[in-house]
């Protein structure tokens, strides 16, 4: 019996060491300014966390090659979610104990919506790559970098209106917040007299849309509010079922569509058109040159909006922070976080400009509204032109 | 017309969940064990395809390959991680396979990264029947499936082998004692379940070109579902639940109103036939013994 | 009190010195917020561990939906706690009455899903349970934005996170109470009577049906009390998180832990949640994939060491026991033989043919012929 006795307090001393003490550990030198991030690095969302922290790395690498800020260092901490809210607390928490100064927050929606009401407890600035949902620059300490799906959904149904369709398709993910936002928006300022076939699917049949191909393929336009892997699938299976003369169009989501590894995207006979941002095809400008150096560094596969989002999202809290220290304040790595966040604030509703981005449009910076959403131009590219 | 397209669709989902399926009532009928890792060897098949057709450009040098490699991981992993626990309740089984499941996985992130691969197989050309259009892998994926049932159910009835196995199915511990061994007539099955996986991952590559280190888990989910629905254990059970899995999934994405719940109806279903009969469609009652 | 066992209190009083311990530091502010929020995980997996090693470990049922009841749970205490915090605001009492909500909500479902398990045994009864569990996140998935928040998910009030930890360790202290009285009544025994054979079971006059109704109500009461808890520490609730695989995960803590042990359930619960955040704030970055990779393997690892017929020899040789008996030095004193040995969870359900044959002599052969204590 005193044996058990002794096994189980034995047992339950070693638990409360292990917890509490940690808490007076030292912190690790402290000489640069972390920025953390939390996003899907592993699971089946990881191609985009993936490319958020390869290209925010570059980002920080070549910032920190270039002399830092004001000599020190910048320093990214990328913590894995698998694209689960679950998982968020744990890694913020973690990120906060860290030293995490400033955020990229989550990279996808459903987990950003935990991370915008944490950072809003300890006032964390925080400015996300591609977490797009409606509600997430609802605090004053969340910015966006990519646009948000009601006004993606909004432009879209606009720009649809002037084409004059009778009768066009939707093909939307239906468990998935972006394609859901983006969604319910566009069928909202969808004039009336347009009717719609609609087709969806869902994370568990990806992969697999003969049935929501026969749905659609009576149309001569489908919108497709979805990222491009599934996208991808769906036109190589359309292949001969939607008529050759048809229109995708798509948003952001698309972007990367044609240079998807394995796809040719030339082998589409459709017109296949998008709503974005950044155009992952550009040969000129800062847009190809940062596709130079990330396909170099990581490789064509990874290469999509997200990580172009992410690369101006930290060039734009640098040039922040600068511009912060041009007007007389004082950025250190002992900055608190809740500090730092005051600081930043002021610099973005002070009429701060991103001047650099290799997202939006060469010729206009990039800028912010006042409830933290970005302003900058969509272009509608087009991916490629029907095949005569 | 509308209705027999959507039916198609439903045979071309049902045969590659009949293909999981087999594999999955094989092992459970012999083994009689839940191996959750099934879908995983599916993925791990769609890899090997990958790097086959990459380095060579021959699909079915490819699907050779990885008939092979999978029926080596399928013993290997019989071999280190269940092979040991005979014995052991089933359920500490069962957590293995997981931990199978979850280290195939992360294996294929670490290699292969986490963007989709996109494979082209070969192209199948379509058969038209007046305005109905079949597509070529349909029927492809549909036949195979049936004339593997049909070689299992054959192999399994009347080869020395087969008999052998349910033997071991029925009462190890006495198939033991007439002579058989039960431990290799298991690593056999586990051999034959790993290379209907990887069949069953090329015609997944046959029919959509992504290829992502989950792609086997949710198809394998559907499978089991369907393994049961037909009887598990039973092999034209999973055959006849694999279809049936497929085509409900068809019928209810058609709709867009429905589509939603696609995979609330196919659970429903699962639950309502269980209710009715409660070992599946075209499983045995086993009555129980005292 | 005659009757009274220590060791039958002792987990209660481990836990409760171990919630004061925590409540202390965290009052004089010693504990990392890292470390409270892991507390939260924790307690909320051994509530989930506990309610589910009742149908899997003692009624014997394999069952694959448990995050099902705590996603009802979740999402119907969780929708409560917003309703209820006009009137109440973000107090105790709102989380105690949400939590109830959420516990009889769930604890019905748990009742309509018993009554399959009637009918169906083993893996048909686990696919159905995993049935339940997807129809239920597909259901809340697919709600519109205004009731369930669909694929936006729940906001929910956040409880402070400084506190919560403790209505945690009342609750668990609560759920031990409940589950332990239980299984050690003449209701527990009837239960592993029917785990280890219905038929004899019924032949003996217990009532199967209202049995197994019993268990799946009380273990889906608490996984939805756990959902409750779980919505309390989250601001944003989201059915995505309620999938089989972590009905699986659930699992995993009740199959370590030893079927039918409660202790077990609760120490694997405790180490497996140490070990899921560990692994994932410490692999940051390129480290990331390194992670479910490892935990695979210490799974398969630790499973096959406690388990594997083969490995029995060895786990007898080398184990915790082994290392306390020589630490006391104690172990081939008569007096201090083992009076629990045979207590409620350590009847073994079936006994196996090989064990049969390879019985060892135990290691204290007057273990079984010692004196009756007692005298009597």
């Amino acid at each position: 019996m005193s044996k058990k006795i002794l096994a189980v307090v034995l047992a339950a001393l070693m638990l409360v060491s292990v917890f509490a003490f940690a808490g007076c550990g030292n912190k690790s030198e402290n000489n640069t300014i972390k920025i953390g991030l939390s996003g899907p690095l592993t699971g089946a969302a990881s191609i985009y966390g993936v490319a958020v922290k390869n290209a925010a790395e570059m980002a920080v690498a070549e910032i920190n090659e270039a002399g830092g800020l004001n000599g020190y260092d910048f320093e990214l901490i990328a913590t894995d979610d698998a694209h689960d809210s679950k998982k968020v607390a744990a890694n913020y928490t973690s990120m906060l104990d860290e030293g995490m100064q400033v955020s990229l927050g989550c990279v996808t929606s459903n987990p950003c919506l935990e991370f915008c009401k944490l950072s809003l407890e300890d006032n964390v600035f925080f400015l996300t790559p591609s977490a797009s949902n409606d509600d997430v620059p609802a605090e004053a300490n969340a910015y966006q970098m990519c646009f948000a799906d009601g006004n993606q959904g909004k432009v879209a149904a606009e720009y649809v209106n002037g084409l004059g369709y009778e009768e066009i398709g939707i093909f939307y993910k239906n468990d998935d917040s972006y394609s859901n936002g983006i969604y319910n928006q566009f069928k909202e300022n969808l004039d009336a007299s347009i009717a719609t076939v609609e087709a969806s699917f869902d994370s568990s049949n990806e992969t697999d849309f003969g049935t929501q191909i026969n749905t659609l393929k009576d149309c001569q336009f489908i919108f497709m509010p979805i990222y491009y892997t599934p996208a991808s699938i769906f036109m190589t299976q359309a292949i001969g079922k939607v008529a050759d003369d048809a229109i995708y169009y798509g948003c952001d989501g698309f972007d990367g569509i044609d240079s998807a590894e394995g796809f040719d995207i030339t082998t589409i006979p459709q017109k296949v058109s998008m709503l974005s941002h950044f155009d992952s095809n550009a040969t000129e400008g800062r847009a190809a040159e940062f596709i130079n150096k990330y396909t170099e560094k990581y490789g064509k596969e990874t290469l999509n909006q997200f990580g172009a989002s992410a690369y101006d999202c930290v060039y734009a809290l640098y040039n922040a922070m600068k511009q912060a220290i041009e007007n007389g304040k004082e950025i250190t790595p002992d900055t608190e976080a809740s500090d730092l966040c005051e600081i930043l604030k002021e610099v973005f509703q002070g009429g701060f400009e991103h001047t650099t981005g290799v997202t939006g449009t060469e010729d206009q910076a990039i800028a912010w509204n006042e409830d933290g959403t970005v302003v900058k131009e969509a272009v509608a590219y087009i991916i490629k032109e029907a095949n005569a | 017309m509308e209705f027999l397209e959507t039916l198609i669709n439903g045979l071309s989902i049902g045969g590659t969940y009949a293909m999981i399926a087999l594999g999955y009532t094989m092992v459970y009928g012999i083994a009689k064990m839940l191996n959750f890792a099934h879908g995983d060897v599916i993925m791990v098949g769609g890899y090997t395809i990958y790097v086959i057709l990459a380095q060579t450009g021959y699909p079915f040098l490819g699907l050779a390959a990885a008939i092979l490699f999978c029926v080596l991981l399928g013993v290997a992993v019989e071999k280190v991680a269940y092979k040991p626990l005979r014995g052991a309740s089933p359920l500490a089984v069962l957590i293995t396979a997981i931990g199978v499941s979850y280290l195939l996985q992360s294996s294929a992130q670490m290699i292969f990264g986490s963007a989709p691969k996109m494979v082209t197989l070969v192209h199948i050309n379509s058969i038209n029947i007046g305005a109905l259009q079949i597509e070529g892998h349909v029927v492809v994926t549909l036949i195979s499936s049936f004339v593997i049932m049909l070689l299992l159910t054959l192999f399994v009835k009347y080869t020395k082998v087969g008999r052998a196995m349910i033997a071991v199915s029925e009462d190890k511990g006495a198939a033991q004692l007439m002579g058989i061994n039960s431990n290799a007539i298991i690593t056999l099955t586990f051999a034959i379940g790993s290379a209907l996986a990887a069949v069953a991952g090329f015609f997944m590559l046959l029919k959509s070109p992504s290829l992502t280190n989950t792609m086997g888990a949710m198809p394998g989910i559907k499978a089991f579902t369907a393994a049961v629905i037909g009887g598990i254990g039973s092999i034209p059970g999973a055959m006849v639940g694999g279809i049936l899995i497929g085509i409900i999934e068809a019928f209810s994405l058609k709709s867009a109103a429905i589509a939603p719940y696609t995979n609330a109806i196919e659970f429903l279903i699962l639950i309502v036939i269980l209710l009715v009969r409660p070992s599946g469609i075209l499983g045995k009652k086993r009555r129980e013994k005292v | 009190m005659k009757n009274f066992k220590l060791s039958h209190y002792l987990n209660y009083i481990v836990i409760a010195i171990v919630g004061i311990v925590f409540t202390l530091l965290s009052f004089t502010g010693n504990v990392k917020s890292l470390y409270l929020l892991m507390l939260e995980n924790i307690l909320i997996a051994v509530l989930l561990s506990v309610s589910l090693s009742i149908v899997v470990g003692f009624l014997g049922e394999l069952s694959l939906g448990h995050a099902g009841f705590m996603c009802v749970g979740a999402y119907l205490g969780g929708k409560a706690s917003v309703l209820l915090e006009g009137v109440l605001g973000n107090t105790l009492i709102n989380v105690i009455v949400s939590m109830l909500i959420g516990g009889i909500i769930a604890a019905i479902f748990g009742a309509i899903i018993g009554l399959p398990a009637l009918r169906l045994r083993g893996d048909y009864l686990a696919i159905v349970t995993l049935a339940f569990g997807e129809i239920v996140r597909s259901i809340f998935m697919n709600s519109s934005k205004t009731s369930f928040g669909g694929s936006f998910g729940l906001s929910t009030p956040r409880y402070d996170k400084d506190y919560l930890f403790i209505v945690g360790f009342v609750v668990v202290l609560i759920c031990l109470a409940v589950v332990q009285n239980m299984m050690r009544s003449k209701h527990g025994r009837a239960i592993t009577a029917i785990r280890d054979s219905e038929i004899a079971a019924k032949a003996t006059g217990i009532n199967v049906t209202k049995y197994k109704l019993i268990v799946f109500t009380v273990s889906s009461f608490f996984a939805g009390v756990a959902g409750v808890l779980y919505s309390f520490t989250q601001y944003n609730v989201q059915s995505t998180n309620f999938s089989y695989n972590y009905s699986i995960e659930i699992l995993v803590m009740v199959v370590l832990g030893g079927m039918g042990s409660i202790n077990g359930s609760i120490i694997a619960a405790t180490l497996i949640t140490f070990l899921d955040v560990k692994l994932q704030t410490v692999l940051t970055g390129d480290l990331a994939v390194l992670q479910d990779f490892l935990y695979a393997i210490i799974l398969i690892v630790i499973v096959i060491y406690n388990n594997a017929p083969g490995l029995k020899n060895f786990r007898e040789g080398y184990n915790l026991n082994v290392l306390f008996d020589k630490i006391s030095s104690r172990k081939n004193n008569p007096a201090n033989i083992q009076d629990d040995e045979a207590s409620w969870h350590r009847v073994p359900s079936k006994i196996q043919i090989d064990e049969v044959l390879s019985t060892k002599i135990q290691r204290d052969p007057t273990a079984s012929i010692k004196p009756d204590k007692e005298g009597k």
